[in-house]
This record gives C-alpha cells, structure tokens and sequence, in this order.
C-alpha cells in the first residue's frame, strides 16, 4: 500500500479544512461589519 | 457585590462537581470501556468464550509461526505477566511483527487459546527515525 | 478591571490590528512546518511516511480541546460577572472547535488504516473525542437558539460549563483504559518523539493556535457588528 495517498489525503482534509473555516469567518466577519457600517452612515 | 460572590460560588461548585463527575465516569467504566483484554487480564479471571472480544498485548519475538494450510498463522500474545496462544488466518496489517503491539478480535476457545478472525496493529507512543531505531537494535543486541 | 479589558470599543481598538497579525502570522507558520513536514523530516522508523499525518492531527487534537476549554473559561466568566463578550468569546470559539475536532477525527481515521488496520474502532480514546465533537454541535444549536429566542445567554453557558466532563476523559482515556490509541507522547516534561521527527510539529501547533485565535476574533467582530445592526434596527422600528 503506498503511503503517501493517505498522507495526501490528510493534508488536503486538515488544510482545506482549516482554509475553509478561516475563508468563512473572515467573510462573515466582512458582511456584518459592512452592514453595521452602512447603518452608521444612513 | 454579594450576588456576584455567590455566582462565582455556584459556578465554581458546579465546575468542580463536573470535574468529579468526569473522575467517577473514568473510574468507573474502567472494566467496560476496556477495548482489550490483556493476557495478565485472562489469566487473572476467565474471559468469556460465548462472544467476540479482543485481545491486546506484544507478539512474543520468534514466536510466529506459518501452519501448514498456507492461510494461517500461530503466534503468542504476552504482557510480561500472562501469555495466550493465538491462531489466525487472513491478512496481517504491515505493521504486525513480532515484538510490536497487537490487538486481535475473535473468540477464545475452552482451552484458554484465542481464535483471531481480525487483527490490528497497536501503536506504541515512540516515534523515531529508522536510522535511530537501527542503532538502538544494534546497542540491545551488544548490550544482551 | 476585567471590566475595563471588557469594554467592547476598548475590544475593538485591540482586536482590529491584532486580527491580521494572528491570521497571517498563523497561515506563514502553519504552511512552513506543514512544509517541513511534508519533506523536511525522516519517515518514521515502523509507520514509514504516514507518521507525516502528526503534524495535523495532533495540533487538530490539541485544538479540538482546547476549543472547549476556551467555552468552559468564557462561560464561567460569564456566568459569574455576566459579560456580554464573554458570551460572545464562548459562542465564537464553538464553530473553529468543531471543525478542529473533525479535522482530528478525519486524519485520525486517514492515519489509523494503514497503521492499525482499521479506519474507526470504538475505542475509549476514538469514542470520546467523536462525543465531544457532537457535544460541540449541540451546543452551536443551543446557543443560537437561545440567542434568536432572544435568551440571555444563561442555558448555553451551563451547557458549556457541564461539557467540561468529557475533557479529562479524552485525555486520560489511554492511561486509564487499554486503547488500541497509542498512550500519550508528548507531556509537559518529555518526549517519545524523536527530536528529528518532532521539530516540525512546534511549528503547525503554533501556526494553529495563532489561526484558531484570529478565527475566534473574527467570528466576535461579526457577531459584535451583528448586534449593532440588530440594537439600531430595533430603535429605528420603535421611532
């Protein structure tokens, strides 16, 4: 059995993971803070 | 200030009755939750021969032995304390070898023997280079 | 003073710049030691090159729990001093635990086939991390509930302080019981880690640790910016 597709296949699952998790919060951040800042202005 | 002092009170007393909560759960599942028998295990108390159930320890060194039919292999699980023959056929994971950890599902039989129909290769928590595990089998080897 | 470290402007003078720095001091260490990981470091001696999953999985292990320790401080403290950022501390921390939970459970089963044999058995060390992962999912549930019922965060925060049991179970399980899980490696004092093996891992640990911190900013500035919008919506309805 060759090793490394499975120790591919951690890398993808643990990096992409995170990456997504990190994308995810950052834009929810970036939504909401726009959002209250639009408020603000109006 | 005096109802914060009291919260502070009953969180504090809540988080360590949790705490002991979680002491008495491991205490108290440690015959269940035991994913494993060991050989010192079976020799201390007679483990049940009517359901599947595993048995964990080292494959004794020199101990492996191919059977005649070709499928098959007999090899000696030890823990220092006890040891229990065991019989196998199908296909070993890499990491099975003698002198290393292992766990096999199956049934024991009436004379205190195992029958394995799944093995798994235990881990132990030594992580090392092969270089580095090389020597150290060389200085064992001088050292006996 | 924890008050004054609690004020949501004096929180967001801190947190602005510190986001960046957190996110992408973390991204620059985890992607290093991943790489150092990956091809700096000898296979291990019985594993071969699979022992390279470590790197993840035990900053993804570490992480997974110590999600649920930053929801357990955040809870007590705001169930004793009744801060509202606490309880934004403890509901930001929930999600990034999760995944790290399941990113630890995902490369554990990637790592266990060809080592034991078996993608999952139900060991002590297995069973009560997937429980704490579920445990984790309960709680997202219950504390958004709370929150759009409009609760004052209190349930949550029990719930947070009651899922402490399941910390020092996972983490004494393989002294306690026999695991097919290998016992601990790496304590506060030494190591069965060989030093040629090991180095890459201070590295993904702390990249981590800085991503999970620049993820729990980022999810309390959302759910801060949110509650503006949600208290300004409601004062222009009433006039």
């Amino acid at each position: 059995m060759n090793h490394w597709a499975f120790v591919t296949a951690a890398y993808v699952v643990g990096l992409g993971g995170t990456g997504a998790i990190v994308l995810q919060s950052w834009l929810a951040m970036r939504r909401a803070e726009r959002a209250a800042d639009e408020l603000r202005r109006r | 200030m005096k109802a914060k002092h009291q919260r502070l009170m009953l969180a504090g007393l809540g988080l360590v009755a949790v705490l002991g909560a979680s002491g008495l759960a491991l205490s108290a599942l440690q015959d269940e939750a035991a994913f494993f028998y060991a050989p010192a295990d079976v020799a201390a108390k007679a483990p049940p021969t009517d359901r599947a159930v595993r048995l964990g320890g080292m494959v004794e060194a020199g101990s492996i032995r191919p059977q005649p039919d070709g499928v098959s292999i007999a090899f000696v699980v030890g823990d220092g304390k006890a040891r229990v023959p065991v019989t196998f056929s199908g296909i070993a994971p890499d990491l099975f070898k003698e002198g290393s950890g292992v766990v096999a599902e199956g049934r024991f039989r009436a004379d205190g023997s195992f029958a394995a129909d799944n093995l798994l290769a235990k881990h132990d928590e030594r992580y090392m280079p092969p270089e580095l595990a090389g020597k150290m089998a060389a200085a064992e080897t001088l050292e006996q | 003073m924890i008050h004054a470290l609690a004020n949501p402007v004096r929180f967001l003078k801190i947190a602005r710049p510190l986001t960046p720095i957190l996110l992408f001091g973390g991204l620059g260490l985890l992607l290093f030691g991943a790489w150092a990981g990956l091809t700096r470091t000898p296979p291990d001696y019985l594993q071969g090159e699979t022992v390279r999953i470590l790197y993840l999985h035990v900053p993804a292990a570490w992480l997974g729990m110590g999600g649920w320790t930053s929801i357990a401080i955040a809870s007590f403290a705001f169930l004793v001093w009744r801060h509202p950022l606490a309880n934004l501390a403890a509901r930001a921390s929930a999600v990034p635990g999760a995944a790290f939970a399941a990113i630890c459970l995902a490369t554990g089963s990637i790592w266990g086939r060809p080592t034991w044999g078996t993608w999952w058995q139900w060991d002590g060390r297995l069973t009560s991390m997937l429980l704490l992962f579920f445990v984790y999912l309960a709680y997202i549930a219950l504390a958004r509930a709370d929150a759009q019922r409009g609760g004052d965060g209190r349930i949550p925060a029990l719930f947070g302080l009651a899922g402490t049991v399941l910390l020092p179970i996972i983490r004494y399980s393989v002294i306690w019981w026999n695991t097919l899980h290998q016992g601990q490696s790496l304590t506060l004092t030494k190591s069965t880690i060989d030093n040629a093996i090991l180095w890459p891992l201070a590295f993904t640990l702390s990249g981590f640790s800085l991503l999970f911190g620049a993820i729990v900013l980022m999810r309390m500035r959302a759910l801060l910016a949110a509650g503006k919008v949600e208290a300004r919506m409601r004062r222009m309805a009433a006039a």
